[in-house]
């Protein structure tokens, strides 16, 4: 704010032509010996000034023939050193008070930036073309203008203050059970339910069973081969005797999270490709779901081989350490009910008795 | 306080953080929550993360349309010989793609008129049983034509009905009568 006034000094500072005057320039008749002066002292500086000047030169023929800096980098047979100062991102995280901090992760230079996308996948662009506006339209509710939804009680109840120990308290929960849903908003342009992300998941039984690990080296392998993701493994949270699985010791699961492209390239393949292959497959059970909006279904080792991926060498895994994996689709829809809308708009049946 | 703060950062709770140091990340859980988030004075790698190389391929459905996507396998092409075009799961409509019994001799409409049930008996069972005798072939006759009146007198209904909707409030009487034959069917 301070700088946007005009300071005491720039009065004193500026030239004294350049300062407003107070008097009004119209009535001013009268003439002064000084005013000739700058005139003639600039027609004087003028003529000091060269008249040559460098727009008017002309460059020889030969110097233009051979400016040529293509050809130039095409013929050069080394390559130039590069720029002097380049970014190099700190190996180590060392906290947020040392002074070199690692760049964020979306930053080219950063030691976990992931470029892309770099393609645009096929379920992606139908989901943006065709599928989105469907669920916008089906969803639709109309209300005349000037209606309000009656007015909801409080997810969370009061206690009747039927005991002086009610004070204080925190809030009871919902009527029967004590589970708070999300709440489902009504579906407008802005949150239609679209899938945020994939994950595959194989629990391989026999990880611990003949003290070699190879079974899940051949899971990992596979599911980073269908998903285009590496893989994270999980040790056990729980003994299980007959597999000889002891809690925190062994690793037995694999999990591929699949985001954005990957995801929507998983997506288009599993149900253009693998779904269809299935021998005797109704869909995904329509009682399956978190309620939620997430939806889960299981495929067997034989179903996991019929993914291109794996069946371009099918050679290369042992038939028998094929893994069996759960897939879960996460949708940003609140409940199983608009989860199941979607995917079957995408191409996912449902069987059985639908369970919302 | 200020030790105790130093040693566990409790991000939310605190409300009188005079002396403490806190990181610049300004706490956004909600008041009611609170955790304990013990303090790593050690450095952490950054890991670069690992990706598979993806080759760009293209399937080909069965119905000659393709599509590219990004997968680990290195086969430029796919042909896929069963996928959503010519199954039945995803095609429930197409007679093409469900095994339609093949009924040349008219053997298994016999059957069917002699031993199957209403549903599977619709169209083929009257002509077999007209031509067997005339005697069951007027009696059908007769039925056919009381089935076409009753329709005929439902759909009629059904009219009635639909034009007396709005004019109940204003003129009641003459409106009432068509429904009247209903009552005695």
């Amino acid at each position: 704010m301070a700088a946007r006034e005009p300071s005491r000094y720039l009065a004193r500072a500026l030239p004294r032509t350049s300062v407003p005057s107070i008097r009004p320039q119209g009535f001013l008749s009268r003439r002064n010996v000084s005013d000739e002066a700058p005139a003639r002292r600039l027609s004087d500086h003028l003529t000091e000034l060269e008249s040559a000047s460098s727009l008017s030169t002309t460059v020889p023929e030969s110097a233009a023939a051979s400016f040529d800096p293509l050809a130039r980098a095409a013929a050069r047979k080394n390559q130039l050193p590069r720029g002097r100062y380049q970014f190099r991102s700190p190996k180590y995280n060392r906290g947020p008070l040392h002074p070199h901090q690692p760049p964020p992760p979306s930053h080219p230079s950063s030691r976990l930036f992931v470029p892309g996308p770099f393609s645009a996948p096929r379920a992606e662009q139908t989901f943006d073309s065709t599928v989105s506006p469907d669920i916008m339209t089906l969803c639709y509710v109309h209300t005349p203008p000037g209606f309000k939804p009656p007015p909801k009680s409080a997810r969370l109840r009061e206690w009747d203050d039927s005991s002086p120990y009610h004070k204080n308290r925190v809030l009871r929960g919902p009527r029967g059970g004590d589970v708070l849903r999300l709440l489902r908003k009504p579906i407008k342009f802005n949150n239609i339910p679209e899938i945020e992300r994939i994950t595959i998941h194989s629990y391989v039984k026999n990880a611990a069973a003949e003290r070699n690990s190879s079974w899940l080296h051949v899971a990992g392998i596979a599911v980073q081969a269908i998903s285009n993701v590496r893989v994270e493994t999980f040790k056990s949270k729980s003994n299980v005797a007959p597999w000889g699985i002891a809690a925190g010791r062994d690793s037995v699961a694999v999990k591929a999270e699949l985001y954005g492209e990957n995801m929507h390239h998983f997506f288009g393949k599993l149900v253009d490709v693998v779904l269809p292959r299935i021998k005797d497959w109704e869909g995904v059970k329509g009682s399956s779901g978190d309620s939620s909006g997430n939806i889960t279904f299981g495929l067997i080792p034989e179903n996991v081989a019929l993914f291109p991926e794996l069946e371009i060498n099918y050679d290369m895994y042992p038939p028998k350490m094929i893994p069996g994996c759960h897939i879960t689709l996460h949708t940003t829809a609140k409940t199983d009910k608009d989860a199941r809308l979607l995917l079957s708009a995408m191409g996912i049946p449902f069987y059985g008795k639908i369970v919302n | 306080m200020s030790m105790h703060t130093s040693l566990r950062r409790t991000a939310a709770t605190i409300t009188n953080s005079t002396t403490t140091i806190l990181p610049t990340r300004l706490p956004t859980q909600s008041s009611s929550t609170t955790f304990i988030c013990s303090q790593c004075r050690h450095a952490t790698l950054l890991r670069r993360p690992k990706r598979p190389y993806t080759f760009t391929q293209l399937i080909t459905l069965s119905d000659g349309s393709t599509f590219t996507h990004r997968t680990t396998s290195p086969a430029p092409i796919y042909r896929s010989t069963r996928d959503t075009r010519n199954s039945l799961l995803w095609n429930p409509s197409s007679s093409k793609l469900m095994n339609v019994e093949e009924d040349e001799a008219g053997r298994l409409a016999a059957f069917r008129a002699r031993f199957g049930r209403s549903y599977d008996a619709s169209a083929p069972v009257a002509d077999e049983e007209t031509a067997k005798d005339p005697a069951a072939a007027k009696k059908a006759e007769a039925d056919a034509k009381a089935q076409a009146k009753e329709d005929q007198e439902e759909e009629d209904n059904l009219l009635d009905l639909i034009s007396a909707f709005g004019q109940n409030e204003a003129p009641p009487p003459p409106e009432k009568k068509p429904f009247k034959p209903s009552g005695k069917k």
